[in-house]
């Protein structure tokens, strides 16, 4: 009798837990059964943990060319270097755990520019319903549609030689930033037409909600998943694009990244295979870790697909 | 039809504005780089003053920024991309590398299009099976990889090391890979072919799957099987119509895509295009060059979105008339 009753007890207790489980909760029960989110999250935050501690971690300082005065420049995979040595003398172990810091800087903070970009640009085009609604959709559309990566390595050439050196990094990802915000606009443009219009937002309106409160309790909450999905596959394009600039030869040549290295072997890869191969490989999986994460959050924050 | 007509109209009128800024953005960002007669220069060391003051004037550099932008769009119109700073006009120097661009270009959309969209239905038909996953992860990977990355490794692989493809150029020099001129472009085109499909047909993978999976979750779905049709009836001839529409847009997109990105995978393989020559002209500051190229690529894109638009308005109605 008596177990019966803390049984039930404990079935009503849950009951009310779930009930009172928030939005976020929901979305992180989800999120724990997708296994192939939870190896996205565990992959970036493995990155994020090097990049951190790489100045700590590495053998070799940033850009340091210390083993060409060893005498062991260009060799192969060995104890001492995992991922061997450039002609140039660069410990490509030590290069690919920097350039996770510099590439994780520039992904994650164009990130940042274009979503505030973005939701400011998407939000006026989404409230004001005349001639400056159209005219920032069609910019939307305007930079949804330009070839972006041919006009960001005309700029990064130009504004390297002008702002010098000093700059570096942060000027790419600058202008990933500028010009990668239109996606996140046509999100939170779309979403605000979607939900002004709806119901409940009708009715709070009538029950006297404020215009700051309809926003930020009602019409922020429903932007926000789609704006955190998008901008978690967009960290992943803007590595991939910060790679292939720094490939080209139109990046900073004096912060470690993961193209420049890659950059630096490319001369000799007839014969050093592992400069190209192990900085592209961590790009590969840096890159898979964000999508993965992205893939698995849309999945857990769409309330369509919920069960 | 006249709706259809209309909408063509309308995106006809949007590339205006489209290639208005992007020539307006090159414009700017190139001239910023400062005088173009110092680079000049560098190729015509010992010029002579007067030579430099009719340079000066050839290109309008006594007048302001807006003027000279002025002057080329008037020249544009004309047919005329002005001359690159050697000297050479720049359609000259850029007509020869357009067609192996495009030779790159449409094979492999056109692949990445007919082996990614199956790929995809049959992805989403067999959700979560070995088979869905299998599929899945091979389209990650796709869209996780820089494209030059996996043509470096290609490279590696089948020319440095096996031998059996040639790493550079779209044609032979010197010898013909396995025998003929013919034999030998396919061998040159193969591998940057190959790289730049397995890309592309990632997003169209993802994409059809995605589509076809929310397609089969509707009521018209679920009304379809409960009236006991066959389940290949439900899916290819009630589903695929719907689910496969988007698609169309993203053609054109991904068209534009892979072109902006022919600068990394053109230089990997050394690959006689616009991507490769864009490179050469960004790093020695061929500002002439630079705008004719970006502006090309810019009406390629253009021209292929307007397409993909037009599609997409003859089989959806509910765009046309909106």
């Amino acid at each position: 009798m008596d177990d019966n009753k803390s049984q039930n007890e404990k079935i009503s207790q849950e009951k009310t837990q779930r009930r009172e489980a928030s939005q976020w909760a929901v979305a992180w029960r989800r999120f724990r059964r997708n296994k192939a989110g939870i190896a996205g999250l565990f992959i970036v935050l493995f990155f994020f943990f090097i990049g951190i501690t790489s100045p700590w971690l590495a053998p070799y300082p940033a850009r340091s060319y210390q083993s060409l005065y060893e005498g062991e420049a260009g060799k192969a995979p060995s104890l001492k270097h995992p991922f061997g040595t450039s002609n140039t003398g660069l410990d490509v172990f030590s290069e690919v755990l920097h350039g996770a810091l510099g590439d994780l800087y520039v992904g994650v903070g164009a990130t940042i520019i274009s979503v505030i970009l973005g939701l400011i640009i998407g939000a006026i085009a989404g409230y004001s319903r005349g001639g400056l609604g159209e005219f920032l959709l069609m910019l939307s559309q305007l930079f949804y549609t330009i070839p972006i990566l041919p006009i960001i390595l005309i700029a990064a050439r130009v504004f390297l030689i002008l702002v010098a050196q000093g700059f570096g990094l942060t000027l790419i990802m600058l202008l990933l930033g500028i010009f990668g915000w239109s996606g996140i606009a046509f999100i939170a443009r779309g979403e605000i037409l979607r939900v002004r219009e709806l119901d409940y937002i009708q009715a709070s309106r009538a029950l006297g909600a404020s215009k700051t409160r309809i926003i930020f309790r009602h019409i922020i909450p429903n932007i926000l998943t789609p704006v955190i999905v998008t901008a978690t596959l967009l960290i992943a394009g803007n590595i991939l694009t910060e790679v292939v600039i720094s490939f080209l030869g139109f990046g900073d040549v004096n912060t470690s990244t993961w193209g420049l290295t890659i950059q630096e072997g490319y001369a000799y890869i007839r014969t050093q295979w592992w400069t190209a191969v192990f900085p592209g490989l961590a790009t590969v999986f840096a890159v898979l870790g964000f999508n993965l994460l992205g893939d698995g959050l849309s999945d857990a924050l769409n309330p369509r697909l919920r069960d | 039809m006249a709706g259809l007509t209309n909408y063509i109209i309308r995106r006809i009128l949007f590339m205006i504005p489209v290639f208005l800024a992007v020539s307006i953005l090159t414009f700017i960002i190139t001239n910023a780089a400062g005088d173009p007669i110092a680079l000049i220069r560098l190729s015509l060391r010992s010029a002579p003053p007067q030579v430099i003051e009719e340079l000066k004037i050839y290109y309008h550099l006594d007048q302001p920024l807006y003027m000279r932008y002025l002057y080329w769009l008037n020249d544009i119109i004309h047919f005329n991309l002005g001359i690159t700073i050697a000297g050479t006009p720049v359609y000259n120097i850029m007509a020869p590398w357009v067609l192996p661009t495009l030779e790159l270009q449409i094979p492999s959309l056109i692949l990445a299009v007919v082996i990614g969209v199956p790929l995809g239905i049959y992805s989403a038909i067999h959700q979560y099976s070995k088979r869905d996953i299998t599929v899945t992860t091979f389209a990650l990977f796709g869209y996780s990889m820089p494209t030059f990355w996996l043509g470096l490794m290609m490279i590696i692989i089948f020319s440095l090391y096996l031998g059996w493809l040639p790493s550079a150029g779209a044609a032979g020099i010197t010898r013909y890979w396995w025998g003929s001129e013919f034999a030998d472009r396919i061998a040159h085109l193969i591998m940057p072919l190959l790289v730049l499909t397995y890309v592309d047909l990632a997003t169209f993978v993802r994409l059809m799957r995605g589509n076809m999976l929310q397609t089969l979750r509707e009521d018209y779905i679920l009304a379809a099987r409960a009236s006991g049709l066959k389940e290949s009836t439900v899916i290819y001839k009630h589903a695929l119509r719907n689910a496969i529409t988007p698609i169309v847009t993203i053609v054109g997109l991904s068209f534009g895509a892979s072109l902006g990105g022919a600068p990394g995978l053109e230089t990997t393989f050394s690959w006689p295009g616009l991507g490769y020559l864009f490179v050469q002209a960004v790093f020695s500051l061929d500002i002439p060059l630079i705008v004719g190229i970006t502006v090309v690529i810019t009406l390629m894109l253009l021209v292929a979105n307007l397409i993909t638009d037009i599609i997409y308005g003859m089989i959806d109605p509910r765009i046309r008339l909106s």
